[in-house]
């Protein structure tokens, strides 16, 4: 579609609010032989239900669960059709029902956008949204082919066999159409990677020199190694509750709005179109632009992002993102798709992405800091758990929690690390409000969703 | 008259392979082997494949005269997306510029071409989509001019059957 029906445009509306109260995850690793995928999942479900500061008890929260969501990418990696069933009955969560979610890279925010759904409209009060991912089945090379098996498998899929080469023909266009740096790219994959040093369940933290981000491993031109993440086994949950429940559960929910967009799996056949305004953007302001960069969104953006942002900051109220926003966690699988999502959710007008690092904005003390967590460079990126993870990140930041998820020597022993004598602190001062971005595909579907203070 | 299986004793033979232990420590990891071969079609699309194979590049074009949009699509699809009528074959020149590319230097297994190579985005006039190749031979450049190449012998009955050359 490259106009839209009125219909179309309509803002999602939620018919009984939605909270979150509770978010676990487990340790990230590349290998993890120690444990099964249900005993990994079981640990985020347990740190969920036992260290949020809820006012029942675990097993009253499991007695008080009416509905479960979970967000796997591939059955190729689990290599188990159905794992959901598996999973729910190890949770103790029989006869509820439960759904698996699939949308690529933002299966996770979409599995969260399903539980909300759940919440919003009735069916359940009290809905658990976990999600996993095991990619230590198969070699890394099998994996990147089996991740390029969600490029178009007619058209793209023989053309590199690996998701890096279908970003960096994004990165090249970019750099071509809007001066964007080796170096810029090289600080995004810098600061995320010392981000991830402070989380103890960080998969490949790391203190790196542009130098050593640039002279990494070409993966696809001009993206190397260090730019793009690893693959991941583990998993995150969150607990999501409607008014009442939340509040007989917690004294600090956070309330959540969500959205999504999407756009066509190959890049190639994205037609040009009109930009869907933002609120804080002006008819016309892009008319320059567009004489230089008509084919917006092109290469450059993803509109399946910038749909999100459009339909998010109507549904939650926001009139100036970057304002507005304490913190944002984004979907840095690459440093480009990182810099790209800026322009979408409005960080930066489009053409001007490159500003919000540059000025320092996107980093902690910052005005809007981005990827605290560690991102998906940093900390992990076991695609179903990822967007579920991403909001835990923000979950805690806006309970003012970053300290002991982060800092507790009981995490750094979970993960069997020591905790670093320069460890510090990432909390953002007393936050409001955080944005989380979940991104599939080279930008097929996408969720932007906000978690709000609501005490 | 032998009796069905169903109303026999029957003794159980093992006739699998034994699984190899991948690792002991810290818990057992078998090593679980897979081939196979999935069977897939390319429907309507066929005549862009077989197309290639006789050295012309076939686009869909819609001609709903109703159609808001009337694109021209390659890759090709049978039906139009923004009217639903099922859209007609088009020869598209076999000339383009290059809109993007990268350097493709570490691959996924199964990788058909010798890493490392050149792939590129090719805007060809009157195709309102972009279509991805790779460069056979020379160094791309975004704008640079490029034509189609087809592998008319030996083909591999994929989209690798056309490729790009400096034209």
């Amino acid at each position: 579609m490259i106009t839209f029906g009125k219909g179309n445009l309509r803002v999602p509306k939620w018919s009984k609010r939605v909270f979150m109260v509770a978010a676990g995850c487990s340790p990230f690793r590349k290998y993890f032989p120690e444990y099964k995928l249900e005993e990994l999942v079981m640990m985020g479900y347990k740190m969920m239900l036992e260290d949020n500061n809820l006012k029942l008890s675990p097993l009253e929260i499991k007695d008080s669960i009416q509905f479960a969501v979970y967000g796997q990418f591939a059955d190729h990696f689990q290599d188990q059709l159905l794992c959901e069933a598996k999973i729910h009955d190890y949770l103790g969560l029989d006869p509820l029902y439960n759904v698996g979610i699939k949308t690529g890279g933002a299966t996770g925010g979409t599995s969260i956008l399903m539980g909300a759904q759940a919440i919003a409209s009735g069916y359940a009060n009290c809905c658990l949204v976990a999600g996993w991912e095991r990619m230590d089945e198969v070699d890394t090379r099998t994996g990147n082919f089996y991740i390029s098996t969600a490029a178009c498998k007619d058209f793209e899929t023989r053309m590199g066999r690996i998701y890096s080469s279908y970003y960096a023909p994004m990165a090249n266009r970019f750099a071509w159409a809007y001066g964007l740096s080796d170096q810029v790219r090289a600080k995004i994959a810098i600061k995320n990677r010392h981000y991830a040093t402070m989380n103890p369940n960080a998969q490949q933290p790391g203190d790196h020199t542009e130098e050593e981000v640039l002279s990494s491993r070409m993966s696809a031109y001009p993206l190397r190694f260090l730019e793009c993440c690893a693959m991941t086994a583990g998993s995150a949950s969150v607990l999501l509750c409607d008014e009442e429940m939340a509040y007989k559960l917690s004294d600090h929910p956070v309330e959540v709005f969500i959205c999504g967009g999407s756009h066509t799996l190959r890049v190639a056949d994205r037609r040009p179109m009109d930009i869907p305004l933002l609120p804080n953007e002006k008819p016309g302001m892009y008319d320059e632009f567009l004489k230089k960069n008509p084919r917006w969104p092109g290469f450059e953006s993803f509109l399946a992002a910038r749909f999100a942002a459009y339909l998010i900051y109507r549904m939650a109220g926001i009139k100036e993102p970057i304002e507005e926003l304490d913190l944002v966690e984004l979907h840095d699988a690459f440093t480009i798709s990182d810099v790209q999502t800026y322009g979408d959710i409005g960080l930066r007008p489009y053409g001007q992405e490159v500003d919000y690092v540059e000025s320092g904005d996107a980093y902690y003390g910052g005005k809007c800091p981005s990827n605290l967590s560690g991102g998906l460079l940093g900390t992990m990126h076991a695609v179903g758990a990822t967007g579920i993870w991403q909001a835990a990140e923000v979950f805690w930041q806006l309970q003012n929690r970053y300290d002991y998820i982060h800092g507790d020597p009981k995490w750094w022993k979970r993960a069997g690390k020591k905790k670093p004598k320069n460890w510090k602190s990432l909390q953002v001062k007393d936050p409001k409000q955080g944005l989380w971005v979940s991104h599939a595909g080279v930008g097929s579907h996408v969720t932007v969703g906000i978690l709000r203070k609501a005490w | 008259m032998a009796k069905p299986a169903y109303e026999k004793a029957i003794t159980t033979k093992y006739i699998g392979t034994p699984l190899k232990l991948h690792d002991e420590k810290p818990a057992w990891v078998i090593e679980s082997p897979r081939a196979m071969t999935h069977i897939h079609t390319y429907g309507l699309l066929t005549p862009f494949f077989e197309g290639l194979t006789k050295g012309k590049l076939m686009a869909t074009k819609c001609v709903n005269p109703k159609c808001p949009q009337g694109s021209t699509w390659l890759p090709p699809r049978a039906d139009c997306p923004d009217c639903y009528e099922r859209m007609k074959w088009v020869k598209v020149p076999s000339v383009g510029t290059i809109y993007s590319f990268t350097l493709v230097d570490y691959a996924g297994i199964g990788i058909e071409m010798k890493t490392p190579y050149w792939q590129i985005d090719v805007a060809i006039k009157g195709v309102d989509t972009i279509f991805k190749g790779y460069l056979e031979s020379g160094k791309p450049e975004i704008g640079m001019k490029v034509k189609a190449k087809f592998r008319t012998e030996k083909p591999t009955h994929t989209i690798l059957d056309v490729c790009w050359v400096p034209a």
